[in-house]
């Protein structure tokens, strides 16, 4: 019973990889199909310099860090605010975890819209408002996209995290707050000393695992930008995506993919001998 | 009442009407929307395409799943954290690899092709998810229909899968959304405009020249309501799956 499963990932998943491995060492693009060979490390080389390839890296950087630390700090809140049962929390919850099942394209495609320069609806309010004279360009100034699709990100991914959050801070005994209670613990201390503690586990592999997720999250930025204006929005998997769909060179992006692999090898590595482990669930 | 106010009022009736007019008009970017974009095409390619895939995915993971929660055999373990990891890989790392594969085997622009690729994608997970529930329901249950002399496979299907319907749920509605919402496999592999599938046919009106934002906009809102649907349905079981399905034992 167990064969499906294999021999799925096997073909699906397994090959594909090793065989991604190889194509970064060749040169298949839509124009060499029938030429296809070897050609050492000269994808890599053509990547690593680049001009732009550095602030490709830092943006990825930017991207991880920020969404995770806002998705993560907002998740967090969002979960001890809804902890306790009130009248309507099913409802609220259901609503503010509704982005997880939404398209990251689309919404991403939905905030283009409403940020445009021109003729987007945030504008219009902005100027009736006499916030603003005339529109901002968010997305097509390379200031103000990067903010603008972080902002769009961290929203979109606030709901992971409160999900998880939600899950561990329930497992929390009810009797460990009662003992607190009577030794006089105030709310903070509580949450300190209690709270934090006991969902450190969580906290620490959903942060490793949402990091990997959203370096690999194209959608958003696709959406909005498509990396653009002037790579300003550009991350590592855009860029690969990129690659494909307008230089066709299809061994180049491997060779993105495979730097993609191993950063992120390197990452789950650092990140687990720092953070002592911690139990890797999902 | 002067003629000034008499005015004002007036033409405040005409911004009104303009105003009713623009609606009148959203509704015709819905109608251009199917009629001329052929959207109901795709709306259905996408449904067929994700129905599909999650379905064969739902069935292999139920096997699979079985099999890692209630047997013990040597390996299981590593076979977990293998499929722990393979879950991890991001279809857009994967889809030229697939993509050089699936040409060899005439795939590529073929609904079949990407129903193969969603079920690649989704195996793993899925499993993860349903060794998950199968764990959380009791052994003790199964044993003692064993003992009542059903046979395994009898007890399987009259004792564990009943109680495992909260389990297929979200297994299904997972597999369904990440389907539905998938963009960079799809936009490479279905380049024929009878092939597209929702959010390919999204990306083709942003890139042809001249974006009309009203149509955009409404294929954006059409596109997000069938997994806005499944959500609804799903909610619990999807968030118990997320939560607790993948838990160590």
């Amino acid at each position: 019973m167990l064969v499906p499963v294999f021999s799925v990932v096997g073909f699906l998943s397994l090959y594909p990889t090793i065989k991604g491995f190889i194509l970064a060492f060749q040169n298949y693009t839509v124009f060499t199909i029938n030429r296809i060979r070897f050609i050492g490390w000269d994808n890599f080389e053509e990547i690593i310099t680049d001009m732009d390839f550095l602030m490709i890296l830092w943006n990825t950087v930017v991207w991880i860090a920020v969404s995770v630390f806002f998705q993560l700090l907002l998740g967090l809140g969002l979960a001890l605010l809804l902890r306790k049962p009130f009248k309507g929390r099913g409802l609220y919850s259901g609503l503010v975890f509704y982005p997880w099942a939404l398209s990251g394209f689309a919404i991403g495609l939905l905030w283009s819209w409403l940020l445009n320069g021109q003729f987007g609806i945030i504008n219009d309010v902005l100027m009736k408002l006499n916030f603003i004279e005339e529109g901002i360009q968010f997305l097509s100034n390379p200031d103000t996209a990067m903010l603008s699709v972080l902002i769009v990100n961290i929203w979109y991914g606030i709901p992971f995290f409160a999900i998880m959050c939600l899950a561990a801070l329930q497992s929390i005994p009810d009797s460990v707050y009662e003992a607190a209670d009577i030794d006089g613990a105030n709310g903070w201390a509580k949450l300190v000393k209690i709270t934090l503690p006991y969902i450190r586990p969580t906290i620490i592999s959903t942060v490793l695992v949402r990091s990997i997720w959203i370096m690999n999250f194209p959608d958003v930025i696709y959406g909005m930008t498509r990396g653009g204006p002037a790579k300003s929005t550009e991350i590592l998997s855009t860029y690969m995506i990129n690659i494909v769909y307008y230089e066709n060179d299809y061994s180049k992006a491997s060779a993105v993919g495979v730097l993609v692999i191993l950063l992120l090898l390197v990452y789950t590595i650092l990140y687990l001998s720092f953070s002592k482990g911690g139990e890797v669930e999902i | 009442m002067d003629l000034h106010h008499v005015h004002q009022t007036a033409r405040r009736g005409v911004h009104l009407s303009h105003q009713i007019l623009a609606f009148k008009v959203s509704f015709e970017s819905y109608r251009y929307l199917f009629e001329f974009a052929d959207f109901g095409k795709y709306f259905l390619n996408s449904l067929f395409v994700s129905i599909s895939a999650s379905f064969v995915s739902t069935i292999i993971a139920l096997f699979s799943g079985y099999v890692l929660a209630r047997m013990h055999f040597r390996g299981k373990t590593f076979l977990v954290i293998f499929l722990f990891f393979v879950q991890m890989i991001p279809a857009y790392l994967l889809m030229i690899p697939q993509y050089s594969m699936f040409s060899s085997f005439d795939l590529i622009n073929r609904l079949t092709g990407i129903i193969l690729v969603y079920i690649g994608l989704g195996a793993a997970f899925s499993t993860i998810m349903a060794r998950g529930f199968f764990v959380r329901i009791p052994v003790s249950l199964e044993e003692s229909a064993l003992m009542d002399g059903c046979t395994r496979l009898k007890a399987l299907f009259k004792v564990t899968l009943p109680l495992m319907l909260p389990g297929v749920a979200a297994i299904f509605s997972f597999s369904f959304v990440q389907n539905w919402n998938e963009i960079f496999t799809a936009a490479l592999f279905l380049n024929s405009d009878s092939k597209m599938t929702v959010p390919v046919a999204l990306y083709s009106f942003i890139s042809k020249a001249g974006i009309q934002w009203n149509v955009l906009a409404a294929g954006i809102v059409v596109s997000l309501i069938p997994t806005i649907f499944v959500f609804a349905f799903a909610q619990k079981y999807i968030v118990a799956g997320l939560t607790k399905g993948s838990v160590k034992e």
